[in-house]
C-alpha cells in the first residue's frame, strides 16, 4: 500500500514551488477551448499542456515570457506582468489547418502524433460538393476510400470501402463504423426486398450542413479503440458547436436541377415489330422494319425519342437554418434543415426534415457537460427504377412512352406495360423517424486526471408501406397485377452506447509525456422488423390490409450485445518521437460463451526526424510513421447451432410447417482476427508549400467467419465457421500544393492516389468457391461473381467465345487469341465460365482544386477510378431487343473475324438479319439474338472512369458592402455536378449499380437507377 | 488502512458483480426467430408438402425428355439433353430427407408410431426419386453432419435402403402411436391405413424397376399390388391451396402472361389426336388447352416455336384444367399407375390379369379427369386400345401409362425402362451433339455439390445408366 502511495504523490508533486502560480485560458480565435496547448517558461524547463477545456496553471516569474505552442496555430509569446490570469487567444496558422485530426473517441490529436494514416475533410469540403448523403462527400477527397453512389435516386445509398473489401462471406458488411460526436451510428441500407427501389444508407439521414469536419481512420491502428464494430475503418464525424461571443445566425439556401447524365449509343431507324416487319402490336420494340418506311403508310410513325422524353428534369431545394452562441459557461447550437428533392425518374422523390440542439455547459474548473439531440424525419416514394429500366427496354421506339394514361385511369398502352404508368402507381413509400442524441460529462478533480462518461442513442423507425393496384374492374383494362398486393413494413431500430473513460496525463520531465486512457465500452443493438403483405383487393384501389382476401406476416428480430475494456497509452518523447499502444477486450454476445471474450493489441509510432535533425531551410517538415495492430470481430446475432424455420408460404389452412434451417453455424465459431501493418512518411517542403503523404499497408483477415456452402446432403446447405483469409495491401499516396500563393490569388491543390490489391489466400479445405451473386443474361449469357483461392476478389465469370489454341485449365479468358468460327460462319461459343474482368477498381484517386481571386472562389474536384470491369446488363438487354446503335447491323453480311476449328482463316460470309437472308438460308432470329446477347464476353466491359464530380464558383460580399446591410456575411455560389463524364463504357453512368450499398455484388450494373449530372444556385447569409 | 481494506472489499466485490452482470448481460444470442426444436406435427406438415412438391420439381425437369412438355424457344437445353445444373431440386430433396430424418428420431423417441411410419414412406419416396435421376448420391454419411464432404452410395444399396424404409415404415403404421396424425398430415389427414396401402403402392413401384436385375419377383411386386390401393381414393397426392397454388397451374398462368412455359409437345398430341394412333383419346381437352383456333398442335421438342407466335397458335398448359387448377393436388401415386404396375407384373405369368389391369388403369384414369362414360365406353372400344388379351403387349402398358402418369416424373423410369421405345418417339432436334444421337439416361451432378463435395461426385456422362436401366 505503501508503494502506490508514494506512486501517487510522485504523480502529483512534480510542479516545483517557485514564483507565483498563473492561471489562464487558451482558445481559438472564434473562443472555442484549446486542449493540449504546450506552454514554457521561455528559458527554464518548466512547462505544462492545458487541460480539456484549454485551462492552464504554471508557475512563472514577473517578467518571464511564456511560450505558446499549438500546431495547427501560430506561436505566441508573452510576458507575464502583474496578472495572475492570463488568457491567451492564438491564432490559425493558416499553413497547417489541416494538422489536426479527429480521432476515434472524439479526441482531437496533433497529425504530426499519430503513427497511422488519417485524413479529414471540412465543412467547406463537404459543403462545396452539393451532397445530400455525407458518404458521397467524401467522394474522391480521401486516399484508399471508395465510395461508389449506387445510383440517380432522390436518397439513394452510397457504398463506403477503405482499404478492399475484407470478408470472404458475400453477405458481410465491409463499410466503416459512422459516428458522430463519439457516438457510432447506424449506417445500414435496407433494400426493398422485391424489386429494387434505391433506398438510403442511414447516414443519409444527418444533414450535412451540420457536419463540421468528417476524418476517415482507415487502419486497425486507427480504430483499435472501436474495437469490433470499426474492423472496416470508421468515419469520425463532428458536428458543428455555438461558441462564445456573439449570437451567429446562417441561413443557407440552395435549388439544384438534375438530368440524366449519360445515355447508352441507341439505333433510331428501326421501329416496332419482329423479322424486319412492322407490327403495331408486337412485344418486340425494334426488330421490326425502318421506321422511315413505315411513316410513309402509317401517319404519325415516327421515332419517339423515348430514352430522353421519360426522364424528367429533377428539382432539389435545400434550406437550413442555424443558430449558435455562447457565453462563459455555456454555448448552443441549434439548426433546422429541409430538403427535397424530385428525382429525374418520374413519381420519384425524398425529403429530410433536420433538427439540431446541442450545447456545453462548463459548471465548474473541474465539471462540465454537453450534450446533442438531433431528429429527423425522411422519407419519400421509391419508384421501381429496375422494372421502369426494363420496361424501357420493352417498350417500342415508335409509341409515346409519355402518353401513358387513359381518362378512366387505366393504362394506356398498345400491349407492353408502360414504365411511367408503373412508376406512378406501383408506390413504395418509406418514413423513417429518427432520434441520435448523446450526453457527455467531463470531471477532473485535478489538472492530471479526468474521468469522462457519454452515453449515446440512435433511434430509428421506418415505416413502409408498398402497394401495386389490382385491376380497377373495367372492362379491357391492362392492369399492373391481376389481383395486386399492399406490403406493410415497421422496422425499429435501437442503438445504445456507453463509454466510460478515465485519463491521466503525465508531464515527466521536459522530454516525457505521457497519457493514458483506460476505459469500458458498452454496445446495443435491438432491431426489430414486422412485415405483413395483403394480397387481393375486394374493393379496388382502396389500400388497406384489412380489404385484402389473403395477408401474410413475417417478424425478425435480433438484439446485440458488446461490453468492451480498453487502454491506450501514448508516449511523446521531445515532441518527436511518439508512441502509441493500445490494447482492447471485447466480450460479445454474438459468439460461444467459451469465445466469446477477445483481446487485441495495438501499437504505432511517430518519429519526426526534422525535429531531431537539421534539415535544409527547404525541407520543412519530416516524420516516419509505422504500425502493427490487429483488432478482433464477431459475427451477427442468432446464428450458432441448428434451428428451425417455417417456411414463408405457411399457414396453409391454418396448418404451419418447420423445416430445419439449412444453416448451421459452428458452436465453437471464435473471433476472426484481421492483422495489420503500415509505414508511411509525412513530408513537408517550402513552408509547406508542398505537402506529401505516402503510405504502404497490408492486412490480413484471417479465421473468416463466413457461411462455407457445404453438400447439401450434410442435411444443411451453409456452415457458418472460421475459414479463410483476404489479403488487402496498397499504396496510398496524397499530395498538396499551393500553386499559387499571392495576396489576390491563391491556388491550392489536393490530391489522392491509391492501389489496392486483394487476394484470397485460402477458403477451406475442400471447397472451390464462394459465389458471391449473380446476374441475369439472355441465353446464357449470365455472369457470376465468384471468390476462389489465389486470386482478388470480385472475379466476373461468364460465357466467351471459343478461342483457338486456348488452355483447357486456364482460369482466365485468353482474349488475345484467336475467335473459333463454326461450321455456320458464326462465333463459336464456349459455355464454361472463365473470369472475364473484375469488379473491383485497382486504382482510385481524386484531385480537388480551390482557386481564390479576391472574393471569387473557384473549386473543382476531379476524381477517377481505374482497371476495373463490370458486367453490362442493360447492354445485353439492348443487344436483345435490338436498341444500341451497334444493331443497326442487322441486314449486314459480315466475315467473322477468326479460325476454323482447324487454325485456317474463317472466309464463310453470313447474313446478320432475322429469318431468310440475301442468300436463302434462314438465320431465325439473327446473329444479335441468337449469338451475340448469349456471350457474358460481349458485356464484362471497362468501367473505369473520370468525372468532373463537381465545380463551384462562390462569390463572397466585401466587408464594405456588408457593412450598408443587415448582414454579417453574404455568399453566392454556383454549382454543377458529374457535368463531365468520361469512361470507355456504353450505356448509363457506370458508377450506378444494381444491389444498393448493402450488397457486395458491385459488379453488377443491371437496370440500376441513371446516373444524373446536377446544377445548383446557392445563397448563404450570415447575421 | 481500515478504509482501504473496505475500498478493495468494495472493488472485488464490484467486480464480481462486473463479472456476474456481463455474463447474463451477454446471454442474448438465443435465436427468437427460428425456435430451436419443431414439434413432429409441424415436420409432418412441411414434409407432406415438400414432397408433392419435389415430385413437381422432378416432374418439371423431366417432362421435356418424356416429351410431355417442349420449350417454345430453339435449342432449349431442357428439350436438347444438355447438362442442366438442378441445385434447387437436388436441395430440395436433401431439404425433406433432412427433415424426415429429424421427424423420425423424435417421432421415435415421443414413442409416435405412427409419424414415424409415415416419415419412413416418404423417406423412402425422396430417397428412391433422388436414386432414380441421379444414381449414387449421398446418404450414409448424410444428416448426422460428421463431415462437410459426405461419401457417395452407390444406387443399388440405396435401392435396398428404400425397400427397408418401407417395410419397416409399414411395421410402425402397424403398430403402437401415442400421436394421432390427422390435418398434419397433408396427403391422408391422418388416415392410416391409407398410408399403408401408400407403402405398399411405392413397394410395388420400386420394384417394378428392378424387373431386368437379378433381384426381382412378379409375386412380391404383385403381393404389394394387394396391399396396395383399392381405387382412386387411396390416391396419394397434396392438394394444393388459394395461397399457395399449383405449381402446374402457376406455369399455365405465368405462360398466359408471356412468361413462356408449359408449351405441350407435339409427341404427346399426336398420341392422343388419333395421328400416331388411330383412337382419338376423349382426356386430350381435358389434359392441354387448344389453339385459338380450337386445334390441338404441338411443339417439337428442340426445335422451339418456329413463327409461331407468343400465344394462340400451340397447345399449352391452361389453367382451370385437372392438372392445373389453382387447388389441383400433385399426384404422388395414383390407382391407376399401381393397375399398370400390375399390369406389368403380371404380364409374363397372368397375361389376363395383366390385360384387365391394364384397362382398368385406363379407366381409373379417365374417371380422375372425369372423362363422361360414353367417351370412356368409346375409347375402350377402339382396336387400338381394346386389342384382345392375345394381341396385347408390354408396349401397349407402357403407352396408358405414359398418359396416365402425365407430368409424372415415374414417367422417365418408364421412358429409361421402356428404351425411350413409345411410338413416333424422335430425338429432339438439335439434341446434344455428346449424347451421339441417343436419350438421355441420368441427370448431371449439380453444380452446387460439385464446387462443395468435388472429390466424392463420381465422374459421370449423360449416356450412364441407373443400375435398374440394364441394356
Amino acid at each position: 500500500m505503501k508503494n502506490i502511495t508514494i506512486i501517487l504523490f510522485l504523480l502529483l508533486g512534480c510542479s516545483s514551488v517557485l514564483g507565483q502560480t498563473i492561471t489562464g485560458n487558451v482558445a481559438d480565435a472564434s473562443g472555442q477551448p484549446l486542449p493540449g496547448v504546450s506552454i514554457i517558461v521561455s528559458g527554464t524547463t518548466r512547462g505544462t499542456t492545458t487541460d480539456f477545456d484549454g485551462n492552464y496553471s504554471i508557475t512563472a516569474e514577473t517578467g518571464d515570457t511564456l511560450e505558446f505552442t499549438y500546431l495547427g496555430m501560430e506561436p505566441k509569446e508573452i510576458i507575464v506582468g502583474l496578472n495572475s490570469v492570463i488568457d491567451v487567444s492564438m491564432e490559425e496558422d493558416s499553413e497547417q489547418l489541416d494538422e489536426v485530426i479527429v480521432t476515434a473517441f472524439g479526441i482531437s490529436q496533433e497529425k504530426k502524433a499519430l503513427g497511422y494514416a488519417a485524413q479529414s475533410i471540412d465543412a467547406d469540403a463537404i459543403s462545396q460538393t452539393k451532397q445530400t448523403n455525407l458518404v458521397n462527400a467524401l467522394q474522391g477527397q480521401v486516399a484508399g476510400v471508395q465510395i461508389t453512389n449506387s445510383g440517380g435516386a432522390p436518397g439513394q445509398s452510397a457504398r463506403i470501402i477503405i482499404r478492399g473489401i475484407n470478408s470472404l462471406d458475400p453477405a458481410a458488411d465491409n463499410q466503416p463504423l459512422f459516428v458522430i460526436d463519439g457516438v457510432p451510428i447506424d449506417n445500414s441500407t435496407v433494400e426493398s426486398p422485391n424489386t429494387p427501389r434505391g433506398l438510403s444508407n442511414r447516414a443519409a439521414d444527418i444533414n450535412p450542413a451540420d457536419v463540421e469536419s468528417m476524418s476517415v481512420l482507415k487502419g486497425a491502428a486507427a480504430t483499435a479503440l472501436y474495437g469490433v464494430r470499426a474492423a472496416n475503418g470508421a468515419v469520425i464525424i463532428t458536428t458543428k458547436k455555438g461558441q462564445k461571443g456573439q449570437v451567429r445566425i446562417n441561413l443557407n439556401t440552395s435549388v439544384g436541377f438534375e438530368e440524366l447524365n449519360r445515355l447508352p449509343e441507341l439505333q433510331t431507324q428501326y421501329g416496332q415489330g419482329f423479322s424486319g416487319e412492322y407490327d403495331p402490336t408486337s412485344f418486340w420494340p425494334s426488330w421490326g422494319a425502318p421506321i422511315s418506311e413505315v411513316a410513309q403508310t402509317v401517319p404519325g410513325h415516327k421515332y419517339q425519342d423515348n430514352w430522353n422524353r421519360a426522364f424528367n428534369t429533377g428539382v432539389q431545394s435545400d434550406h437550413s437554418i442555424s443558430i449558435s452562441g455562447g457565453g462563459e459557461n455555456a454555448t448552443f447550437y441549434g439548426s433546422f434543415g429541409r430538403f427535397d428533392q424530385k428525382g429525374i425518374i418520374p413519381f420519384s422523390d425524398w425529403a429530410r426534415t433536420s433538427a439540431k440542439l446541442s450545447g456545453t455547459v462548463k459548471v465548474s474548473e473541474k465539471f462540465d457537460f454537453s450534450g446533442s439531440i438531433n431528429y429527423t424525419n425522411s422519407g419519400g416514394n421509391r419508384v421501381p427504377h429496375d422494372r421502369f429500366m426494363e420496361r424501357m427496354m420493352y417498350w417500342a421506339e415508335t409509341q409515346d412512352v409519355r402518353d401513358y394514361i387513359n381518362p378512366d385511369g387505366t393504362m394506356k398502352t398498345y400491349g407492353n406495360t408502360n414504365p411511367i404508368y408503373d412508376a406512378r402507381f406501383s408506390t413504395y413509400e418509406d418514413n423513417v423517424n429518427r432520434v441520435i442524441g448523446n450526453l457527455n460529462f467531463n470531471y477532473s478533480p485535478t489538472d492530471w486526471l479526468m474521468l469522462s462518461y457519454r452515453i449515446g442513442t440512435d433511434f430509428y423507425s421506418d415505416m413502409r408501406s408498398e402497394i401495386t393496384p389490382g385491376p380497377k374492374g373495367i372492362d379491357g383494362e391492362n392492369s399492373l397485377s391481376s389481383t395486386g398486393f399492399i406490403e406493410e413494413t415497421r422496422i425499429n431500430s435501437k442503438d445504445i452506447t456507453s463509454n466510460l473513460y478515465v485519463t491521466l496525463k503525465k508531464q515527466w520531465n521536459d522530454d516525457w509525456n505521457t497519457s493514458l486512457r483506460l476505459g469500458n465500452d458498452i454496445f446495443q443493438r435491438k432491431f426489430d422488423r414486422v412485415t405483413a403483405t395483403g394480397e387481393d383487393f375486394v374493393i379496388p384501389e382502396f389500400y388497406n390490409l384489412n380489404n385484402t382476401r389473403q395477408i401474410f406476416a413475417s417478424q425478425n428480430k435480433s438484439i446485440r450485445r458488446l461490453v468492451g475494456f480498453y487502454g491506450d497509452l501514448m508516449v511523446n518523447y521531445k515532441d518527436f518521437l511518439y508512441l502509441n499502444l493500445t490494447g482492447r477486450n471485447d466480450i460479445s454476445s454474438t459468439l460461444p460463451k467459451d469465445n466469446n471474450s477477445f483481446f487485441y493489441p495495438s501499437v504505432n509510432l511517430g518519429y519526426v526526424f526534422s525535429e531531431s535533425f537539421e534539415l535544409p531551410q527547404w525541407f520543412t517538415f519530416g516524420k516516419l510513421r509505422g504500425s502493427w495492430a490487429q483488432v478482433g470481430k464477431d459475427t451477427n446475432p442468432h446464428i450458432l447451432g441448428a434451428t428451425f424455420v417455417s417456411p414463408s408460404v405457411f399457414p396453409l389452412d391454418g396448418q404451419v410447417g418447420f423445416s430445419r434451417n439449412s444453416t448451421f453455424g459452428d458452436p465453437s465459431l471464435k473471433p476472426e482476427l484481421t492483422t495489420s501493418i503500415e509505414f508511411g512518411a509525412q513530408l513537408s517542403f517550402f513552408q509547406s508549400r508542398l505537402d506529401i503523404d505516402v503510405t504502404y499497408y497490408k492486412s490480413n483477415a484471417e479465421d473468416q467467419i463466413i457461411p462455407v456452402p457445404i453438400s447439401d446432403g450434410t442435411g444443411f446447405s451453409e456452415y457458418i465457421t472460421n475459414a479463410g483469409e483476404i489479403e488487402n495491401s496498397g499504396v496510398e499516396l496524397v499530395l498538396g500544393v499551393d500553386i499559387i500563393k499571392t495576396d489576390n490569388f491563391q491556388w491550392t491543390t489536393t490530391a489522392n492516389l491509391s492501389k489496392n490489391d486483394n487476394e484470397i489466400k485460402a477458403i477451406r479445405e475442400g471447397i472451390e468457391e464462394i459465389v458471391v451473386g449473380s446476374q441475369f443474361g439472355y441465353a446464357g449469357s449470365t455472369v457470376t461473381m465468384k471468390l476462389i483461392e489465389g486470386e482478388a476478389y470480385g472475379n466476373l465469370y461468364g460465357t466467351s467465345y471459343q478461342r483457338f489454341g486456348a488452355d483447357e485449365d486456364a482460369l482466365f479468358l485468353q482474349r488475345g487469341l484467336p475467335v473459333i468460327i463454326g461450321d455456320d460462319g458464326f462465333p463459336e461459343r464456349n459455355a464454361n465460365q472463365l473470369i472475364l474482368g473484375n469488379a473491383v477498381p485497382k486504382w482510385i484517386g481524386g484531385v480537388r482544386n480551390q482557386l481564390t481571386y479576391k472574393n471569387f472562389e473557384l473549386n473543382f474536384l476531379i476524381d477517377f477510378r481505374a482497371d476495373v470491369e463490370q458486367y453490362n446488363q442493360y447492354d445485353n438487354f439492348l443487344s436483345a431487343f435490338g436498341k444500341n446503335e451497334y444493331t443497326l447491323a442487322r441486314n449486314d453480311l459480315r466475315i467473322f473475324d477468326g479460325v476454323l476449328e482447324d487454325g485456317s482463316a474463317n472466309t464463310q460470309e453470313v447474313w446478320l438479319g432475322q429469318g431468310v437472308g440475301p442468300d436463302g438460308r434462314d438465320y431465325g432470329a439473327g446473329f444479335w439474338r441468337n449469338d451475340y446477347r448469349g456471350i457474358t464476353e460481349n458485356f464484362v466491359q471497362d468501367a473505369s472512369f473520370v468525372k468532373l464530380r463537381n465545380i463551384s464558383l462562390t462569390y463572397t460580399l466585401g466587408n464594405k458592402i456588408l457593412d450598408r446591410i443587415p448582414f454579417s456575411s453574404l455568399r453566392v455560389s454556383l454549382a454543377a455536378n458529374n457535368i463531365i463524364l468520361y469512361s470507355p463504357w456504353d450505356g448509363f453512368d457506370p458508377e450506378s449499380f444494381s444491389a444498393g450499398a448493402g450488397g457486395n455484388a458491385i459488379g453488377f450494373t443491371g437496370l440500376g437507377f441513371p446516373g444524373t449530372q446536377s446544377y445548383f444556385l446557392t445563397f448563404n447569409f450570415g447575421l | 488502512m481500515k478504509i482501504i481494506n473496505r475500498t478493495k472489499g468494495i472493488v472485488a466485490i464490484g467486480l464480481v458483480f462486473m463479472v456476474l452482470a456481463c455474463d447474463s448481460y451477454l446471454d442474448v444470442n438465443e435465436n427468437p426467430n427460428n425456435p430451436q426444436d419443431a414439434p413432429i406435427s409441424g415436420l409432418m406438415i412441411n414434409s407432406t408438402y415438400e414432397s408433392a412438391l419435389n415430385v413437381y420439381r422432378i416432374g418439371d425437369i423431366v417432362s421435356n425428355y418424356v416429351q410431355y412438355l417442349a420449350s417454345p424457344n430453339p435449342a432449349s437445353a431442357s428439350d436438347t439433353m444438355e447438362p442442366v445444373s438442378n441445385n434447387n431440386t437436388w436441395f430440395s430433396l436433401y431439404n425433406v430427407m433432412t427433415d424426415l430424418t429429424v421427424l423420425i428420431d423424435k417421432a421415435e423417441e415421443q414413442g409416435a408410431g405412427h409419424y414415424q411410419g409415415a416419415a419412413e414412406v416418404l423417406m423412402a419416396l425422396n430417397l428412391g426419386m433422388t436414386v432414380d435421376i441421379f444414381g449414387d448420391i449421398p446418404f450414409s454419411e448424410s444428416f448426422n453432419f460428421e463431415t462437410v464432404t459426405p461419401k457417395y452410395d452407390a444406387d443399388q444399396e440405396l435401392y435396398g435402403v428404400v425397400m427397408n424404409y418401407l417395410d419397416i415404415g409399414i411395421s410402425h403404421l402397424n403398430g403402437e402411436t401415442t400421436a394421432t396424425m390427422g390435418s398434419d398430415d397433408f396427403i391422408y389427414q391422418g388416415d392410416v391405413a391409407k398410408w399403408l396401402a401408400f407403402a405398399n403402392m411405392l413397394k410395388a413401384r420400386y420394384m417394378i424397376h428392378l424387373k431386368n436385375t437379378g433381384s426381382y419377383s412378379s409375386e412380391e411386386v404383385l403381393a404389394s399390388v394387394d396391399n396396395g390401393f383399392q381405387s382412386g381414393d387411396d390416391n396419394a397426392g397434396v392438394n394444393f391451396f388459394e395461397q399457395s397454388i399449383n405449381p402446374w397451374a402457376e406455369v399455365a398462368r405465368d405462360n398466359a402472361d408471356l412468361l413462356l412455359g408449359g408449351w405441350i409437345s407435339e409427341q404427346f398430341i399426336q398420341a392422343l389426336d388419333g395421328t400416331s394412333y388411330n383412337t382419338v383419346d376423349p382426356r386430350l381437352p381435358l389434359m392441354v388447352g387448344a389453339t385459338d383456333d380450337g386445334q390441338y398442335i404441338g411443339t417439337e421438342n428442340g426445335a422451339g416455336r418456329g413463327d409461331a407466335p407468343e400465344q394462340g397458335a400451340r397447345s399449352t398448359l391452361i389453367e382451370g384444367q385437372y392438372y392445373t387448377s389453382v387447388t389441383s393436388p400433385i399426384l404422388i401415386a395414383t390407382y391407376s399407375e399401381q393397375k399398370f404396375i400390375e399390369a406389368e407384373a403380371a404380364f409374363a405369368t397372368d397375361k389376363s390379369r395383366s390385360y384387365q389391369a391394364y384397362l382398368d388403369g385406363i379407366v381409373a384414369h379417365m374417371n380422375m379427369l372425369g372423362v363422361p362414360q360414353t367417351d370412356i365406353d368409346t375409347y375402350l372400344a377402339g382396336p387400338d386400345v381394346s386389342m384382345g388379351e392375345s394381341a396385347f403387349t408390354l408396349n401397349d402398358i407402357f403407352k396408358e401409362k405414359w398418359v396416365a402418369l402425365f407430368l409424372h416424373p415415374e414417367s422417365w423410369n418408364d421412358a429409361r425402362r421402356f428404351d425411350y421405345q413409345y411410338e413416333n418417339f424422335t430425338l429432339p432436334a438439335n439434341l446434344n451433339p455428346d449424347l451421339s444421337g441417343q436419350f438421355i439416361r441420368r441427370l448431371p451432378y449439380p453444380d452446387s455439390e460439385t464446387s462443395r463435395n468435388g472429390n466424392n461426385v463420381p465422374e459421370v456422362t449423360l449416356l450412364d445408366r441407373i443400375f435398374w436401366d440394364t441394356e
